[in-house]
């Protein structure tokens, strides 16, 4: 069974962020990881290969040399293979074009079985587990919850809906988004640490791949476009409530809630 | 080039969700400015009553009606979806950003090789675009961005980004007859509901967070009957999640739920970074904590500081009067 984790790195969520004096992009400061729900699909990776025979993992990021930290992660983690397809760090918008890239990639080896993370904790999107499987034309279950593998041809999961759960059978090959939840990622052993230190990194050009060219994934094929960018208002400071007792206290907050914020 | 505005109405336990009619009103709005109308399209079973519900939003109502379309699945809503956008070739689309909005809407986008931009909080026409505003970073940073070209635009919004405005519209309604294609590879197996009449946490205007600081499940229940004479909901931070005293699916914050409630109250919650992230959106937000240097007073517009459990009973007797003069 060939299995495909696609990790992306992102800002760690304390690393600062500032804008350029133009407004036109963001500079964020060099502290990275992978992103958060994407340990999850790494670890279910590795989780399923320990069930099934002959099994492989592959991980890919689309992103600049710097993404190849995270690769590293995953292989220290326990993944087999990693590729890094080179975006010669330019960054498109246009989530689209992100998940043709990897589409593509997917295409070009075979995969069984691919996950994905739910959401990005950079952008928020949860597009990109949708979108590929769209143009892999195979099904995809977003906000898995629990996963096995019942054959070589079929999967059993568990899907967060809206209001509940879901199980499903899906035929594979088929793409799983992975929510918190559905296991404990491991902590990299020392001897995984060292291995993915060591590890061959697999550099690709996307535009080499199949089905795709240059025009197809550069800036002028994005079909959508950062107006500006600015800084949240900050929010005024707070206003300690006074009073002798809690009683006190929580009476000036209702009235203040009531009269001044009108949020009662 | 049309310039007309599709809204994804999203159903729930049988009744329209909040969230498409706070989206129907924006595009509304919009519509105004840029002298074009609103359609709502309904997808489902036997949604004749919902469908009416709907004439008061918008200037006609799709209605796709078919049986296999009672449960939400990805396969057979798309298809029907496919079809409407190839045959009315709207200019937007809009939709939640809720757990099926997000399931659905990227891969309807990828289908049509059309623009998408997700998780959106605001959307103004100016120039003769639509642009819309996005946060990224989890609030840090704000962007606004619009679509280059003419591809069909969809757009997903957070709940709780606007305001709901009933223009009583008496809206034309149209049934469409659309064959549903079901993906064969997917077989469903069963269901579970959650059983609450609760609104969702996402949509709800009131929500009462408890932190670490509430000190163990048991007094969660003074949180949930406060959350229910508001009518809203109990909130969690990470922490309270990790110590398994609430689900999930209670959880706020960055690896939890993103919500802006009209009015948040942070209990025994320190406001890490983490927590915040998922909640700074709020309207007015309220801390308690017995700590003055709790991170959290940074972001709140209000607080209290206190033993919770100091707060709670009055706070609880307060708020009941409240709903009484109402
Ligand atoms: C990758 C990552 C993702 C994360 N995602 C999330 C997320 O989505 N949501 C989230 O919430 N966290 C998240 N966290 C965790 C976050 O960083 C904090 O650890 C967490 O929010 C702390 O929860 P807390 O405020 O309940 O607990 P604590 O930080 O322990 O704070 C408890 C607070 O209660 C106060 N207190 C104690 N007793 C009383 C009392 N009797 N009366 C009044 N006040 C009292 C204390 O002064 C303190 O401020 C994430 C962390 C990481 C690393
Ligand atoms: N540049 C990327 N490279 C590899 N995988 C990605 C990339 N961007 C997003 N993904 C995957 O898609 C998921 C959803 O991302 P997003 O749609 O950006 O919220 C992530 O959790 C990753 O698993």
């Amino acid at each position: 069974m060939n299995i495909l984790v696609c990790v992306k790195q992102v800002a760690d969520t304390e690393a600062r962020i500032l804008l350029t004096s133009d407004k036109k992009s963001i500079e964020i400061e060099n502290k990275y990881n992978m992103n958060f729900f994407d340990e999850f699909a790494v670890e279910e990776a590795i989780r399923t290969k320990g069930k099934v025979k002959d099994c492989q993992i592959s991980v890919c990021t689309y992103g600049s040399n710097k993404a190849t930290e995270v690769l590293r992660t995953a292989i220290a983690m326990g993944a087999d293979k990693a590729y890094l397809l080179d975006n010669n760090g330019y960054d498109i918008e246009d989530p689209i074009i992100t998940a043709k890239i990897l589409a593509s990639f997917a295409k070009t080896e075979g995969f069984d079985l691919i996950f994905c993370g739910r959401q990005a904790i950079d952008d928020e999107n949860a597009n990109i587990g949708a979108m590929m499987a769209e143009f892999l034309n195979i099904p995809h279950v977003s906000a898995i919850l629990k996963f096995d593998v019942v054959d070589e041809k079929k999967a059993r999961v568990e899907s967060e809906i809206e209001g509940g759960k879901e199980i499903q059978e899906v035929q594979l090959p088929a793409l799983f988004t992975t929510q918190k939840g559905i296991n404990e990622p491991r902590v990299p052993l020392i001897t995984g640490v060292m291995k993915a230190m060591k590890a061959q990194i697999n550099i690709i050009d996307p535009a080499t791949l199949k089905d795709l060219s240059k025009g197809m994934i550069d800036e002028s094929a994005s079909k959508i476009s950062v107006l500006t960018y600015e800084t949240p208002s900050a929010r005024p400071t707070v206003k300690i409530i006074d009073g002798e007792t809690p009683e006190q206290k929580v009476k000036a907050l209702i009235d203040i809630l009531k009269d001044e914020a009108k949020a009662l | 080039m049309s310039k007309e505005i599709f809204v994804f109405v999203e159903c729930k336990d049988g009744s329209i969700r909040k969230v498409s009619y706070e989206l129907l009103s924006k595009a509304k709005e919009i519509s105004q400015k840029s002298s074009s109308i609103v359609y709502a399209v309904i997808i489902g079973s036997n949604q004749d009553v919902l469908a009416n519900q709907l004439k008061d939003f918008a200037d006609k109502v799709l209605i796709v009606d078919n049986e296999k379309l009672s449960k939400y699945r990805w396969d057979t809503f798309l298809s029907v979806m496919e079809q409407i956008i190839k045959k009315y070739k709207p200019y937007v689309m809009f939709g939640p950003s809720t757990t099926t909005g997000k399931d659905i809407f990227p891969r309807l986008a990828a289908r049509l090789n059309g623009a998408i931009i997700s998780d959106a909080v605001d959307v103004v026409f100016d120039e003769n675009t639509l642009k819309i505003k996005k946060p990224l970073f989890g609030g840090k940073i704000i962007s606004w961005m619009k679509c280059k070209d003419d591809s069909t635009f969809f757009v997903t919004f957070r709940p709780n980004s606007f305001i709901v405005e009933n223009r009583s519209l008496n809206g034309e309604l149209i049934k469409e007859n659309i064959d549903v294609s079901e993906d064969s590879r997917i077989v469903s197996i069963s269901t579970e509901k959650r059983e609450t009449k609760k609104v969702d946490l996402q949509e709800a205007d009131f929500i009462i967070c408890g932190g670490r600081g509430m000190k163990g499940p048991e007094h969660f229940q003074d949180l949930e009957e406060i959350a229910d004479i508001m009518g809203g909901r109990v909130g969690a931070s990470r922490a309270v999640v990790d110590s398994k005293w609430r689900d999930y699916d209670d959880q706020v914050g960055k690896s939890g739920k993103t919500v802006s409630p009209k009015l948040y109250v942070g209990c025994g919650v320190s406001g890490a970074l983490h927590h915040t992230m998922g909640m700074d959106t709020s309207k007015v937000i309220v801390a308690i904590n017995k700590d003055p240097n709790a991170l959290i007073f940074q972001y709140a517009d209000y607080g209290i500081i206190d033993d919770v459990f100091n707060v709670l009973p009055a706070l609880k007797e307060e708020l009941k009067k409240i709903k009484k003069e109402i």
